[in-house]
């Protein structure tokens, strides 16, 4: 359990990383393009790829850490029996739909794989590079949600509502 | 009828402490499944959504705003601001909200402007004898400024689900957001001059005036090059959200000196959080849309209203009256996601223009922010000031009735947003 809640903060970094990255390698665009009249044929399709894979990267922690937006108004109401349960309902429910999501996920990324589809684009990368990162992403989660079931039913950890910086 | 039946399981899904983004997803796929539709078009979607390049300029400016926010900008413009209009009646109450909308014109997110400007402006406002409530009511609705006066993380979230121009949207902000910092501005002199208990101030020395300006002017320079390079189009909205991040760490880090790596990773960390959040509620409420286009409830709730509502005026107050009761609960992009699919069709079959709709979405939205019991915004100040909820909820009465009123003139007035970026 340990090991992989390690390996999932460790991709939050990367995600959170992959970001700056995208930053990085878009304002060098600019500058190539204004100033030097160089534009790059790469940055704008990589910088796509870094919000495909960190977002995905990202998912897993964000629902270890209770970060993903939730309405908390009814269940701050309730017992914390009642609370239990609800988590854990709530938990079943990511549970299915990210089993589904990667299992459709893997079909689309094998697909491409096999008939060595690419993007057509300048780069023209191979269209399994983002697509791989469906069923990596939703299997995490559905590793995570898991966990989380055995967290709510056990009582080791509330949902605590934390109110994070969204907008 | 299954339009009512979707509508129940989804709100039992959130009420439930379902994530909004998997409540949605969820249902999205259930309902495709169920329709025999091929579930693949959910993977597919987010897919989509993903590779959406208007999207990644929500991590970008998230980044430049949580840089500056670390790096301690919000006490340099502060001071620029105070020193020149600091002896007005209500002197510090305006520089905040003058603040406010300067940071409002870097960062995208009315939650980073409220944190920012607040640390600063909260203790010296109370120091100064401000009454408290009016403080945080002040602060919170000041922040919410973030997100209409461009850059806006809601506005280019709703020009990608709507398809219209984010850049479009952006300068139909500008009229409204000048608006209400005008009316933000004569309510709190009013306010202070004849209930205020607090103290006057002398005017500061040209002098003073000059040493805080020359500290502040980098980040309004910031602004200024994030806007201009937009406006003339010599860049996209994210690369414009890039080059401000980058401007951002060249400030904070190497002009100003203030940043620190610890600051710094904080603020990736923090961005990234954030954008994950609302990237995956994106991505769930276009699986759930196309699954309800594909069931035709769109279509239908549009021929309801347009039986149901005599004219345009009505269905403005209707949906004004249900946004505002969703923003009671609703966290506001949410809403935004959920609601805009539902209501568009319906809005432009009654004649309004998607971008002035944008906007309007984007005044109620603010509302959401600062409406107890969920209000991002209440929550920044409370956690800020260490106050109490029901203390801030009370100081932000009259700032929503404003906020209202705005609504009311925009409807009246269309062109206060839409002069800009169709007429001038």
């Amino acid at each position: 359990m340990d090991i992989f809640q390690r390996i999932v903060t460790a991709l939050a970094w990367v995600a959170a990383a992959l970001f700056v990255i995208a930053g990085g390698m878009l304002s060098y665009e600019v500058v190539a393009r204004h100033f030097f009249v160089a534009p790059t044929i790469w940055a704008a399709e990589l910088s796509q790829l870094t919000l495909i894979w960190g977002t995905l990267l990202g998912m897993p922690w964000l629902l270890q850490a209770r970060r993903h937006i939730a309405v908390d108004a009814l269940v701050e109401l309730l017992s914390d029996g009642y609370r239990r349960l609800t988590e854990a309902l709530a938990m079943v429910v990511i549970a299915a739909l990210s089993a589904m999501i990667t299992w459709k996920g893997w079909s689309i990324f094998f697909d491409s794989f096999e008939r060595g589809r690419t993007t057509g684009s300048m780069l023209d990368l191979p269209t399994w590079v983002s697509e791989l990162a469906i069923p990596v992403g939703f299997g995490l989660l559905f590793l995570q949600s898991l966990i989380e079931i055995r967290r709510a039913l056990t009582g080791e950890r509330l949902a605590t509502p934390s109110h994070g910086a969204h907008e | 009828m299954s339009t009512l039946l979707i509508l129940v399981a989804l709100f039992a899904l959130l009420l439930l402490r379902v994530p909004v983004a998997f409540a949605l997803g969820g249902l999205g796929l259930f309902l495709l499944i169920a329709g025999g539709f091929s579930p693949l078009m959910a993977p597919q979607a987010i897919l989509s959504t993903l590779d959406g390049f208007i999207l990644l300029a929500v991590p970008l400016f998230l980044l430049m705003s949580n840089v500056l926010l670390k790096g301690g900008v919000g006490k340099d413009l502060f001071a620029a601001v105070h020193a020149w209009v600091g002896h007005w009646p209500g002197g510090l109450a305006v520089a905040t909200i003058l603040s406010c909308a300067i940071f409002a014109a870097i960062s995208g997110s009315s939650v980073a402007t409220a944190a920012t400007i607040g640390t600063v402006a909260i203790p010296e406002m109370i120091q100064r004898g401000y009454e408290r409530k009016f403080v945080y009511g002040l602060l919170a609705a000041g922040g919410t400024l973030g997100i209409l006066i461009p850059p806006s993380i809601p506005m280019i979230v709703y020009g990608f689900v709507t398809e219209q121009s984010v850049i479009a949207l952006f300068l139909a902000g500008v009229g409204p957001g000048l608006l209400l910092v005008v009316l933000f501005i004569i309510f709190a002199m009013v306010y202070a001059r004849w209930f205020g208990g607090y103290s006057p101030e002398p005017a500061s020395s040209w002098s003073q005036r000059k040493d805080a300006s020359i500290r502040a002017l980098p980040s309004i320079l910031l602004a200024a090059i994030v806007i201009g390079s937009i406006y003339t189009g010599a860049a996209t909205p994210t690369e414009a959200a890039a080059i401000g991040f980058a401007a951002a760490l060249i400030i904070t880090a190497v002009i100003l000196r203030t940043l620190t790596w610890k600051g710094f990773w904080d603020a990736a960390f923090e961005a990234m959080a954030t954008t994950v959040a609302i990237l995956l509620i994106i991505a769930g409420a276009k699986v759930f849309g196309k699954a309800i286009t594909l069931y035709r409830i769109p279509q239908d709730i549009s021929v309801f209203i347009g039986q149901a509502i005599d004219g345009p005026f009505t269905f403005v107050l209707v949906v004004s009256v249900v946004l505002l009761v969703m923003g009671l609960v609703f966290e506001a992009l949410s809403m935004v996601l959920i609601m805009t699919p539902v209501l568009l069709p319906a809005a432009m079959a009654m004649g309004f223009d998607p971008i002035w709709f944008g906007v309007y979405m984007v005044i109620l939205v603010e509302c959401a922010l600062i409406t107890p019991p969920v209000g991002l915004n209440l929550y920044v100040i409370q956690s800020v000031a260490r106050a109490s909820l029901s203390e801030v909820s009370k100081g932000v009465l009259p700032f929503l009735v404003i906020m209202l009123l705005s609504v009311l003139l925009l409807y009246v007035w269309p062109d206060l947003a839409l002069y800009i970026p169709f007429k001038l």
